[in-house]
């Protein structure tokens, strides 16, 4: 499809596109003055233009756009949705906290907004070019992100070590991206495809090289074990807004990112999913399952020890991470599904989640656990709130997070890879240990100090609310959602 | 290869190496590497020749094409090639170019003689002339765009040169911005451009355009846009404030890029997309008036202005408007023809008014006087230079603006609405030769104004006057073959749309020029003798035997005087302008904060009493349970983990790379047993 004619799926892009320019503009207007806030207003207000926009995607039929450097599929629409929401929410934590100093947030909505628009390009993209161009897109911004808060000597370290580590995955994934087009000589998903599919099994071991440094830049931004050091560092010293973003929509991305790379460069359609291309024969659905066993099984020890509750959760994200490799491991579309339906149920969880943080931890002056202790006589919402997080996080019902599992389990089941499932089950209930500490500091221990006493704007009270009711809300009616997950699981090859 | 590629390679190649040598090491180079400067641009001008030679009179035809090009990238199932174009325009702008700059480059090394970073600037001219070969020779829009911004930046490392000097920093950053403008114009054009037709070359995109998949507004738009670009490279109106700030770069400077190239670069870019802007008849409708207002209003300024530099300046800007309008009215070849005379005879007087300077050590004309004595040779060449832009027959300038009138009459003959157009020009016309003989007179004749500069005043030296003389004989020679520019015409015919050759030809590409009817050329050029000598006449009145006193003149019609000796008041209009709208943004924008958001925010406060009551029954002893679960045991196993997080950067990603490695490793393993 020509640019002209492309630009039709293109409107949530576009919209955000104008968001920041709108953005900028009031923020160089706006100046330094004091309670004058429209940059970060008016991003917000363009995140629910474009997340509205984004619903008129559905409707409209899967296509290649802008001459075949982009894809338009369910799939694709789907994590726009996704990534504009998470945007959406994040900028309204910032508005609500003081994390970002004021005069600077029109910078960070600028930034955040372009994140956005590089993760929607990356969900869309069929092109080894345009995957690494929007990658770095979102890159970018998100290391500039990670040094936003007032907190100078955390957040700065954050920033950097996000950098440095981001820097190498990503090199290391433009090395396996080269050698992919020195093999087949084609830029396009399809070119290199049909090149892979064409060429002898000779050529074997590069390519699965290149999977694998591919992986590497993959592996980082979804928080896979080996490639998760840098998660817990730099969740702790983020801003917790820009936290939460990172371990839903960066997390998100890297699943955008994998599924629609490899399924569609090095899989072929078969019954009921996907299987490897012709001449490979290497069964990397395997060494992802192995790895997506280690990564939740590192990430719930992981979080055992810790005392600070964004790093407790960026361990729990590590974890969670390996959950949903579970899914993609299987290579179906009942996989694929359940990772879709997981991603919903986990942006809505964490993303309470750290908002409970946030507040409280603006209002209180510590993220740790031991801060929690009887919030529920000074703040019982926040404390409810962060309960029914905690339990979707662990998979108990009546959540979400108990209908996530059980979809995912599920679809490793139908696969016959018991043994996977069962390290599955087993680190649930090993989560469950962690999570419940988090509950029992805010329910049964009892603060040394005096009473604590949350202050939060009626503004924030709304947006915890809207976040925290779908997690119970699609713990009991699930099927709509699972609908919607199996409708956006069609990807366009 | 052909020999025009290699010719095109070695064009470009040699001003970018001597760029290249002169940034790294020409501080330490004998007499500051000018020789490698110099050397480099005159080959560059000897393989200009050799093109000029191959193409206009080896294998001479009017429609001569030569073009090459090369892969560069692809994105989807586009790709992008870039390459050279050259036919007979390229070839004469190729000399053009070559001539002024390497004239410049042999000039700058009398008048920068001794100034700090003398090896720097010849650096910078050896970027610029590279920017500008490429800007000639390439073949496609985004290439151009490319060169554009390069012909941009080395104009403000140049303006700048003198970086220490304020006012020199402030000019060449407000060049810039100015013509960011323009450029962003520009962009929005080429990208309209490719969008409805996915091509970049220049033909390519001629032959989209003539299959219609573009047009109407859409084109209208997108050519209004590209133009954007010319008025802010060419100095139009209304984003030609930059030009006379400009002035604060060295004189030479002033010769090269604010004369004779950069500034035709938009012009130029004009000609090349002729057939395409030819396309829409509004467009070229726009174009005429802005070229219009621009030489009209930029030569009632010049009157006025005591600057030497200034004066040139102002008259560099009104004569771009001559040759964008004759573009606007059809008139290609005049526009184009012109702009080959104007590089020669306006270098000429700038690379004068240089030499002037560096003998008189000030730009004030009021401070000078009788140097026709001191500075014989100057003083020839500089009335050569004015004879020729005032358009005195069997100067070069005759030729060229009067191919323009008489576009402009044919034009508005046709088009009797449009007459405006000629009058204007032909208005502005005497007010070039008024304002041109006002400065030879104030500077060359009378009474020295200035005893101490001009006892010290002298001659140039040779590197300086040589110049002045080869640019001299090109502003004379430029003019032969004139009357609507003979050879000039033959050389450079009105390309049309390639498939649409036909339609265009009936249409007549060329509205006045040879093809008008006898007596608009007759008319035209003895009206414009006319005007010349009654320009200078009143000229020589005024500040020649001075029977009417400029002062008392300019008393009389004071409103008018301070109007145009403050340049309309342009710049403290923008300055005004941009102030109050940026304040009236702030104020809406405090509002939309004020109503829109507060409101939703107050609304929230009720909704959030409701779910605190709500939420105040959770029975929080369930969990009690659950909690000491294997507690202890998983708690060590946790501490071997974080014993890895020693937080330490350098050691994760040492062990992602190990772990990366032993994926690989462990992998081919288990594929082997499978």
């Amino acid at each position: 499809m020509g640019n002209i004619e492309s630009l039709a799926y293109f409107i949530p892009e576009l919209i955000l596109t104008a968001t920041v320019l709108a953005v900028l503009f009031a923020d160089v207007l706006g100046g330094e003055r004091e309670g004058f806030d429209p940059p970060a207003n008016f991003a917000f207000v363009g995140c629910v233009a474009a997340f509205l926009a984004h619903f008129t995607l559905y409707s409209l039929p899967s296509t290649p756009l802008f001459n075949g450097i982009l894809i338009h599929d369910p799939f694709g629409a789907f994590f726009k949705g996704f990534f504009i929401f998470c945007t959406g929410v994040t900028t309204a934590m910032v508005i609500v906290s003081r994390e970002v100093a004021r005069f600077k947030k029109g910078e960070f909505c600028v930034i955040i907004l372009c994140v956005c628009i590089g993760m929607c390009l990356v969900a869309a993209s069929r092109d080894l070019l345009m995957i690494y161009l929007s990658l770095e897109l979102m890159s970018l911004g998100s290391y500039v992100m990670a040094g936003f808060s007032r907190k100078i000597g955390p957040s700065e370290e954050a920033s950097l070590k996000f950098v440095l580590y981001g820097g190498v995955s990503t090199g290391i994934m433009l090395f396996g991206i080269s050698l992919l087009y020195g093999l087949t000589g084609g830029t396009s998903f399809e070119a290199v495809r049909s090149a892979l599919a064409g060429a002898g099994s000779g050529i074997e071991p590069i390519a699965f090289l290149a999977l694998l440094m591919v992986l590497v830049g993959v592996g980082y931004k979804v928080a896979m074990v080996p490639f998760h050091f840098w998660a817990p560092d730099v969740y702790e010293g983020a801003p917790t807004a820009v936290t939460a973003f990172l371990s839903v929509a960066s997390k998100g991305t890297g699943f955008a990112l994998l599924i629609r790379f490899f399924f569609s460069v090095f899989m072929q359609p078969a019954e009921g999913g996907w299987a490897t291309l012709a001449p490979l024969h290497f069964d990397w659905g395997l060494t992802i399952a192995v790895l997506s066993a280690i990564t939740m099984t590192v990430g719930n020890i992981g979080a055992y020890p810790q005392t600070n509750l964004k790093r407790l959760l960026a361990y729990s994200g590590v974890a969670h991470a390996g959950y949903l490799l579970m899914g993609v491991s299987l290579m179906t579309s009942t996989g694929v599904e359940a990772v879709i339906f997981y991603l919903v149920m986990y942006l809505f969880t964490n993303m309470t989640a750290f908002f409970v943080i946030l507040v409280v931890s603006e209002s209180l002056g510590t993220e740790r656990i031991a801060g929690f202790r009887g919030l529920w006589r000074g703040a019982p919402v926040a404390a409810f709130m962060m309960t029914l997080a905690l339990f979707s996080l662990v998979g108990l019902p009546p959540t979400a997070g108990f209908v996530g599992k059980l979809y995912l389990f599920y679809a490793v089941l139908q696969q016959k890879l018991y043994w996977l499932a069962v390290i599955g089950v087993l680190n649930s209930v090993l989560s469950l240990y962690y999570y419940a500490r988090i509950i029992k500091a805010m329910y049964l221990e009892t603060s040394s100090e005096t009473e604590p006493a949350v202050h939060s704007s009626p503004l924030a009270g709304l947006i915890l609310i809207v976040m925290a009711a779908p997690v119970l809300y699609f713990g009991v009616f699930w099927n709509p959602l699972v609908e919607y997950a199996r409708y956006c699981a069609h990807l366009m090859q | 290869m052909h020999l025009l590629e290699i010719l095109s390679w070695l064009i470009l190649a040699l001003p970018l190496a001597a760029f290249a040598v002169q940034m790294a090491v020409g501080a330490r180079l004998p007499r500051y590497g000018d020789f490698i400067s110099i050397g480099a641009i005159s080959l560059s001008l000897v393989f200009c020749l050799l093109v000029f030679f191959r193409v206009i009179v080896l294998e001479y035809s009017p429609d001569y094409v030569f073009a090459v090009s090369y892969p560069w990238f692809s994105g989807g199932s586009i790709e992008f090639r870039w390459g050279f174009y050259i036919d007979n325009v390229t070839a004469f702008m190729l000399v053009v170019v070559g001539v002024v700059s390497t004239l410049v480059h042999i000039y700058s090394v009398g008048y920068m003689h001794g100034e700090e970073n003398y090896h720097r600037f010849f650096a910078y001219l050896g970027l610029f002339s590279f920017s500008m070969f490429l800007l000639v020779l390439c073949d496609n829009l985004f290439t151009l765009y490319i060169a554009w911004e390069l012909v941009g930046v080395s104009s403000y490392l140049l303006i700048g040169f003198y970086y220490t000097k304020h006012s020199a920093a402030n000019a060449c950053i407000k060049a810039f911005l100015t013509t960011r403008v323009g450029d962003v114009f520009m962009f929005l054009g080429i990208l309209l451009l490719v969008l409805y037709t996915g091509q970049l070359a220049y033909h390519d995109v001629f032959n989209a355009v003539a299959h219609g998949e573009i047009s109407g507004t859409v084109l209208t738009i997108a050519i209004v846009c590209l133009f954007g670009g010319a008025v802010g490279k060419s100095a139009q109106f209304p984003l030609h404030v930059w030009l006379p700030d400009a002035m604060e770069g060295p004189t030479p400077v002033s010769a090269l890029i604010h004369a004779a190239t950069m500034v035709a670069a938009g012009v130029y870019m004009v000609g090349r997309m002729f057939p395409m802007f030819s396309q829409s008849a509004e467009a070229m409708l726009v174009i005429a008036y802005i070229g219009l207002i621009t030489a009209f209003f930029a030569a009632t300024i010049a009157i006025t202005q005591n600057d030497i530099k200034r004066v040139l300046a102002y008259s560099t800007i009104s004569q771009l408007g001559y040759m964008v309008t004759a573009l606007g009215v059809g008139a290609y070849t005049a526009g184009l023809y012109h702009l080959m005379t104007h590089a020669f005879f306006k270098a000429l007087l700038f690379l004068c008014s240089g030499s002037v300077i560096h003998a008189a050590h000030t730009q004030d004309m009021r401070e000078m006087g009788g140097l026709r004595k001191k500075m014989p040779i100057t003083f020839a060449t500089m009335l050569i230079g004015t004879l020729a832009i005032a358009g005195v027959p069997f100067f070069s300038g005759f030729g060229s603006k009067d191919a323009i009138m008489a576009g402009a009459l044919a034009f508005g003959s046709e088009h009797g609405a449009h007459m405006t157009i000629f009058i204007g020009l032909f208005v502005a016309a005497g007010m070039t030769a008024f304002y041109m003989f006002r400065l030879i007179f104030m500077t060359f004749y009378g009474e020295s104004r200035n005893q101490h500069s001009y006892d010290h005043a002298h001659e140039s030296p040779a590197s300086m006057t040589v110049p002045l003389l080869i640019l001299a004989v090109l502003s004379i020679a430029g003019g032969f073959g004139l009357y609507g520019g003979l050879w000039f015409n033959h050389l450079v015919v009105p390309p049309a749309l390639q498939e649409a050759a036909h339609a265009a030809a009936e249409h007549g590409g060329e509205h006045g020029g040879a093809h008008g009817e006898a007596w608009i050329h007759y008319g035209a050029m003895g009206l414009s003798i006319f005007v010349a000598a009654l320009g200078i006449f009143l000229s020589w009145v005024v500040y020649g035997v001075k029977w009417i006193s400029a002062e008392k003149t300019a008393a009389a019609i004071r409103p008018i005087y301070q109007l145009s000796f403050n340049k309309y008041y342009v710049d403290e209009f923008y300055q005004k302008i941009v102030i109050a709208f940026v304040l009236w943004i702030r104020k809406v924008l405090a509002a939309f904060d004020r109503i829109v958001i507060d409101g939703i925010v107050n609304l929230t406060a009720p909704l959030m009493r409701g779910g605190a009551t709500f939420s105040g029954g959770f029975d929080h002893y369930v969990v009690d349970g659950v909690l000491n679960l294997g507690a202890l045991i998983v708690q060590a196993a946790g501490s071997v983990s974080v014993m890895l997080q020693n937080g330490v950067i350098q050691s994760y990603i040492l062990k992602a790379a190990i772990a990366a490695a032993v994926i690989l490793v462990v992998h081919q393993y288990i594929q082997f047993w499978l």
